[in-house]
């Protein structure tokens, strides 16, 4: 079973969490201190797995994890999943999140919250695997995304978070159809290319 | 955000700014239009990931899920799994939402509802739904996609509630599921019954040849087959790993063509290994030894297929040297498996050079202790003396997280395989010098137990300690071990003039003044042996024990030995000398305390399955295990001391025990003559040494097994009474203690050396409590420090009524142990008694000092003799925050200064604790180590307990 999925930045500020086992408030917000912390302090192409921190249950847990560019992807698991198994998940997660969102990148993850759990969601289910295959989980947030544009109202405002609507910060930085590359670390893409390699 | 926030305060202050405006939103007057709710209810989300409490905009969400608009309701749902607990009392609305939509048969609203089941998973949910979900599951014209939620969501609820889900009809529907021609919906439907399967296997046997002939269609497919479930050129890896992981539920097929077809597969799964890959891409290997480990796992399951064992291993065997590090992780971790069945285990020892160079090289940590973990399970009679030899030299250099688990690995091997035993005495020698701060107390106990129990290897022990013992630095468990055994048989070696009793007496005091209390104590005792073994030292001896630093050590028990010793080395006769102090008598041989140990940190599951392995190859290899074998019965009792001690941690009293209560018994053949002489002989004038030792005897149990003088039939403290206390160290208000019954909240105030308490009983049921008695007491000397006023309570507490108790207490002088509560009650037809310790501990009297650097420093090298400062080092238990560090420390009494010690991380207080007859200062140092994950705690006061105390109080907070 997956007992969370936790996605970071090099910083340790949390993108996404998400607990398949109640945790209070301020232990998942430990957890993801204390996971950030083992996983940050590993040597890139070292292996992806290690012993699960002593909140989320020490040595009877793994920590499956890859991370690509600004982020950390963390899937804490324990032994009845294959190692293997979920580390292709987790590449199917990030290639589902960057054909959604073109060239994903980290300012997505902050702008669509609602997004990115959905995706999860279509993928993993109260700590099971839902569904593997991409196209089908594709097809889902397509159709997804097809009745929100039915039902917003016309003439109002579409829902398009990342014009400063979350939070109403000061503008990020533009970014529509094409993402510059170059401007802040929060718009590299996940995925170097659209060949979806990743080092190792 | 964390762009805005440029520093934690701006962020708090941004993030309250946005709640109000929020709350203000859903509080006004304009009702929302529901793309603002949305957006709301994403901010919320979008804090509350940063780590903010979110109290408010449940009920909005909660409304946000009866909208007809599917995209109002699936973020009324997000927001409902992430944010809403369990127990919320909003479940009932929820409830009532989610049967609407589970009986709306649009698939996309069933889905969402079945999700937010899932993902939620309480126990109301389970009641309300748990029969529902199995219909849904097994309908003719439920859609794929929801019969996929339905079988997860299931799982889920049998995993929480399994007690609620109904067995019934629909089993055998859902075994059928693997026949289903939607792959998600079989993917789900395997997890599903691999659970199920697990508690009712006969149920769900049938499972067996449907998942089979799955798997042989898929492992049999050519690589387009499947079309979308194939993921990079590897057809259904997931649905395959997950149908493995379902066959090792079960034993082996019985039917003969299902289990060949099972060969055929495992047999194909292995020769796709060794064709070259369709891809170059990581994620196609990945997929493809995804299931190759689990095909593997799953014929060490079998374990009965040698030719397939052996192929596994050779398999593993490539990937030890394979440049990809999650292989060689994986491959040295299957192996272990590997090493304890009898068809594979030599074949996985001639991969033994491999294993040594991965411990060596490997750059990975992980990596490197799954070496660890497989040299471990490889090891036997053949190549332990290889195998010890390498792991104690990689301990010089291994990392600090797992030298421990090492050390507790070399001494289990070193011992279980020792063929003579001199080689076990070097071992473990060499493993106190290498790793002397990670032997734990049970090695060298256990070395010392062998040694006593094998004559023959008694006196090579002794001349093998003088020898280590001669080294400049050696380390304190070797000074213990050394005046152990020298105690014992130093004899046999003192013929040597270059070893003889003086000399070695020489040797070990020349250590005594480097070491701590319990080693000193336990070095006096090796002093009065040797007064038995050599007379000829007695008068050097004498002179030891006669001098200021022994006879008035401000050690009680250090001043209690040296008096007793030094009053039986003079008066007790000869005879007398030579029967109390005898050779101790062998131990009797029980299972080693160092595997119970091992276990313990390993976790149950890991050791014991290894163990038991290890237990079968022997049996069939026919070997024999040496006579002081580790039993590999397994009956774990992690408290198991080997000494017959009683596990004080302090050890002072105990040793003490031990030389004569050990020693006693050993003479049972005494005539009953000298037993009188024995008894008259110690009945001194004046002191009386005899009554002392019943006294330290007897203190050690009395004190903490009877705890509050007075009541008659108190209960013992819960277990975790010292928790509780732990608990309340930093903190003065809070849930003290709560069962089914009853809650006790806790609310204190201190002021100088006075403080009041008020405790809060909650009944939690509706029933009376009744004959409702509180006592609190003062354990021993507790009633001399501490003046405790507790005003009477109300004899009857009504059902889900809460009664108040004010306690005013008084500190009259420092103290350690806690005052106890004691609650009785009757309740129902039974009486409940349960006696908790009071969280009232020496810090709550302090009172902040501010002072300057130059000031703390003077103050701090006044307070410089030994006895006035306490220092631990230890592991931090939580992750090392620098401001919930601060905030402890704050609650702990003491100021925290700033700017005073050179360096920025650390953190140093000062203040002055009040008791009404002295007052005493403290000073503390605490120094944190991040990259060990390890604090080191320091107290300075002008009294000795208080710092042991404090010390030991602050130590348990990080």
């Amino acid at each position: 079973m997956i007992k969370a999925i936790l996605i970071f930045n090099n910083h340790g500020k949390p993108r996404l969490s998400k607990f398949y086992e109640r945790y209070s408030e301020d232990t998942q917000q430990q957890i993801i201190r204390e996971t950030f912390h083992l996983v940050s302090k590993r040597d890139e192409n070292v292996c992806n797995f290690l012993e699960g921190g002593m909140l989320i249950g020490g040595a009877d847990n793994k920590l499956i994890y890859r991370h690509y560019a600004t982020l950390y992807f963390v899937f804490c698991v324990d032994s009845s999943e294959s190692e293997l198994g979920i580390l292709d998940l987790i590449q199917v997660f990030v290639e589902t999140l960057d054909k959604c969102f073109e060239n994903v990148c980290e300012l997505d993850l902050i702008f669509h919250v609602d997004k990115v759990h959905n995706i999860l969601a279509e993928m993993v289910m109260g700590g099971m695997v839902l569904e593997t295959n991409m196209n089908e989980i594709v097809t889902q947030i397509d159709a997804q995304n097809k009745m929100e544009k039915s039902e917003a109202p016309t003439g109002s405002k579409q829902y398009h978070p990342t014009r400063g609507q979350c939070l109403q910060l000061p503008a990020p930085p533009p970014r529509l159809r094409k993402k510059p590359r170059s401007l802040t670390l929060w718009c590299q893409p996940l995925i170097a290319s659209s060949k979806c390699t990743y080092r190792h | 955000m964390s762009r805005v926030g440029k520093s934690k305060e701006a962020e708090i202050k941004r993030i309250n700014k946005e709640l109000a405006n929020i709350r203000s939103k859903f509080k006004g007057d304009k009702a929302l239009d529901g793309y603002s709710k949305k957006k709301y209810v994403c901010k919320l989300l979008f804090i509350f990931l940063l780590g903010h409490d979110i109290d408010f905009g449940h009920m909005e969400a909660v409304n946000l899920l009866s909208s007809n608009k599917y995209t109002e309701k699936q973020i009324g749902y997000l927001f409902i799994s992430v944010l809403v607990n369990s127990n919320s009392e909003l479940i009932r609305l929820i409830n009532n939402a989610i049967k609407n939509d589970l009986a709306s048969r649009n698939p996309i609203f069933m889905c969402l509802a079945l999700h937010c089941i899932a993902n939620v998973g309480s126990r109301e949910m389970a009641e309300a739904f748990a029969s529902e979900i199995p219909k849904i599951l097994v309908a003719g014209d439920t859609m794929d996609s929801v019969k996929q939620s339905a079988a997860l969501c299931l799982l889920r609820l049998y995993k929480t509630s399994p007690d609620l889900v109904p067995m019934g009809e629909w089993t055998s529907r859902v075994v059928h599921l693997l026949n289903d021609q939607h792959l998600g919906v079989v993917t789900a439907a395997t997890s599903l019954i691999t659970c199920l399967s697990k508690k009712n296997p006969d149920e769900f046997k049938t499972c067996v040849s449907l998942a089979v002939s799955r798997l042989s269609r898929i492992v049999s497919s050519a690589s387009t087959d499947l079309q979308d479930y194939t993921y990079y050129f590897v057809p259904a890896p997931w649905l395959s790993v997950k149908l493995l992981r379902l066959l090792q539920c079960y034993p082996p097929p019985e039917d003969t063509a299902v289990k060949g077809r099972l060969i055929e597969c495992m047999e194909t799964i292995l020769n796709k290994a060794q064709e070259p890959p369709k891809s170059k891409k990581v994620q196609h290997s990945n997929a493809k030894n995804a299931i190759l480990f689990e095909a593997i796992s799953l014929i060490i399951h079998y374990d009965s297929e040698p030719n397939l064992l052996v192929r596994a291993c050779n398999q593993l065997g490539q990937f030890l040297q394979h440049r990809e590090t999650n292989l060689r992780y994986l491959a040295l971790e299957s192996m272990c498996l590997l090493a304890g069945s009898e068809f594979s285990h030599e074949a996985v020892k001639t991969h033994i050079e491999t294993v040594i160079n991965a411990l060596k090289t490997e750059r990975d940590v992980s990596v490197r202790q799954r070496a660890a973990d497989l040299l471990y399970a490889m090891c036997d009679r053949t190549n332990a003396p290889q195998i010890v030899a390498e792991m104690l030299s990689y301990l010089e250099t291994a990392d600090y997280s797992i030298r421990e688990e090492i050390v507790l690995k070399v001494a289990i091997l070193a011992e279980k395989y020792a063929v003579d035993y001199t080689w076990y005495v070097d071992t473990i020698l060499n493993l106190i010098r290498i790793a002397g701060d990670y032997v734990s107390e049970e090695v060298w106990y256990r070395v010392i137990q062998i040694v006593i129990n094998r004559d023959d290897v008694q006196g090579y022990a002794a001349k093998t300690v003088f020898e280590a013992l001669q080294a400049p630095a050696c380390h304190e468990n070797m000074v213990k071990v050394g005046g152990y055994i020298l105690g014992e048989f130093g004899n046999l070696i003192a013929g040597d003039p270059r070893s003889s009793p003086l000399v070695q007496f020489n040797l070990l005091h020349s250590k005594f003044h480097l070491c701590s209390v319990p080693t000193r104590a336990l070095l006096l005792s090796s002093y009065i042996k040797f007064v038995n073994l050599f007379p000829e030292t007695k008068t050097t001896i004498q002179d030891v024990l006669r001098s200021d630093s022994q006879l008035r050590n401000s050690d009680v028990e250090l001043q209690q030995r040296a008096v007793e010793y030094l009053k039986l080395s003079s008066i007790a006769s000869t005879d007398v000398l030579a029967t109390v102090l005898e050779e101790m008598p062998p131990f009797p041989e029980r299972e080693s305390s160092i595997l119970a140990k091992l276990k313990k940190k390993k976790g149950p599951g890991t050791v014991t399955d290894m163990e038991e392995g290890k237990k079968e190859q022997t049996e069939v290899n026919g070997g024999v295990e040496p006579a002081v074998n580790a039993s590999t019965v397994s009956t774990p009792s992690p408290s198991a001391d080997l000494l017959g001690l009683k596990s004080a941690p302090a050890g002072g009293g105990s040793l003490l025990v031990d030389v004569f209560s050990d020693a006693v018994p050993a003479t049972g053949a005494l005539a009953p003559g000298s037993e009188d002489n024995f008894s008259r002989s110690l009945d001194l004038p004046g002191e009386s040494p005899a009554s002392l030792l019943v006294d330290a005897t007897l203190g050690a149990d009395t004190v903490t097994t009877v705890p509050a003088a007075g009541s008659e039939d108190p209960a013992l403290p819960v277990p975790d009474a010292d928790d509780l206390l732990n608990k309340f160290v930093c903190k003065n208000n809070g849930v003290l203690f709560e069962n089914q019954l009853l809650q006790i909240g806790i609310k204190s105030e201190y002021r100088q050396n006075l403080g009041r308490m008020y405790l809060f009983f909650g009944n939690k049921t509706s029933v009376q409590f009744l004959n409702f008695t509180l006592n609190v007491s003062c354990p021993g000397e507790l009633q001399n420090e501490l003046n405790i006023q507790a005003k009477p309570v109300e004899p009857i507490v009504e059902g889900g009524a809460q009664v108040q108790q004010v306690i005013n207490i008084e500190c009259l002088s420092d103290f350690t142990e806690a005052p106890l509560l004691n609650i009785q009650f009757r309740y129902g037809g039974t009486v409940q008694n349960i006696t908790l310790k009071l969280p009232i501990t020496v810090n709550k009297f302090f009172q902040p000092t501010e002072m300057a650097s130059e000031d703390f420093f003077q103050r701090w090298k006044q307070l410089s003799s030994p006895q006035q400062e306490a220092q631990k080092i230890f592991k931090a238990n939580h992750p090392m925050d620098t401001e919930v560090t601060k905030a402890k420390l704050i609650g702990f009494g003491s100021a925290l200064l700033q700017d005073v010690d050179p360096n920025r991380d650390n953190f140093v207080g000062a203040g002055v604790i009040h008791t009404k007859s002295i007052q005493v200062g403290c000073l503390l140092r605490l120094e944190p180590n991040s990259q060990a994950q390890m604090y080191r705690l320091t107290l300075r006061t002008s009294k000795e307990a208080v710092s042991k105390r404090l010390c030991a109080l602050l130590s348990q907070q990080f």
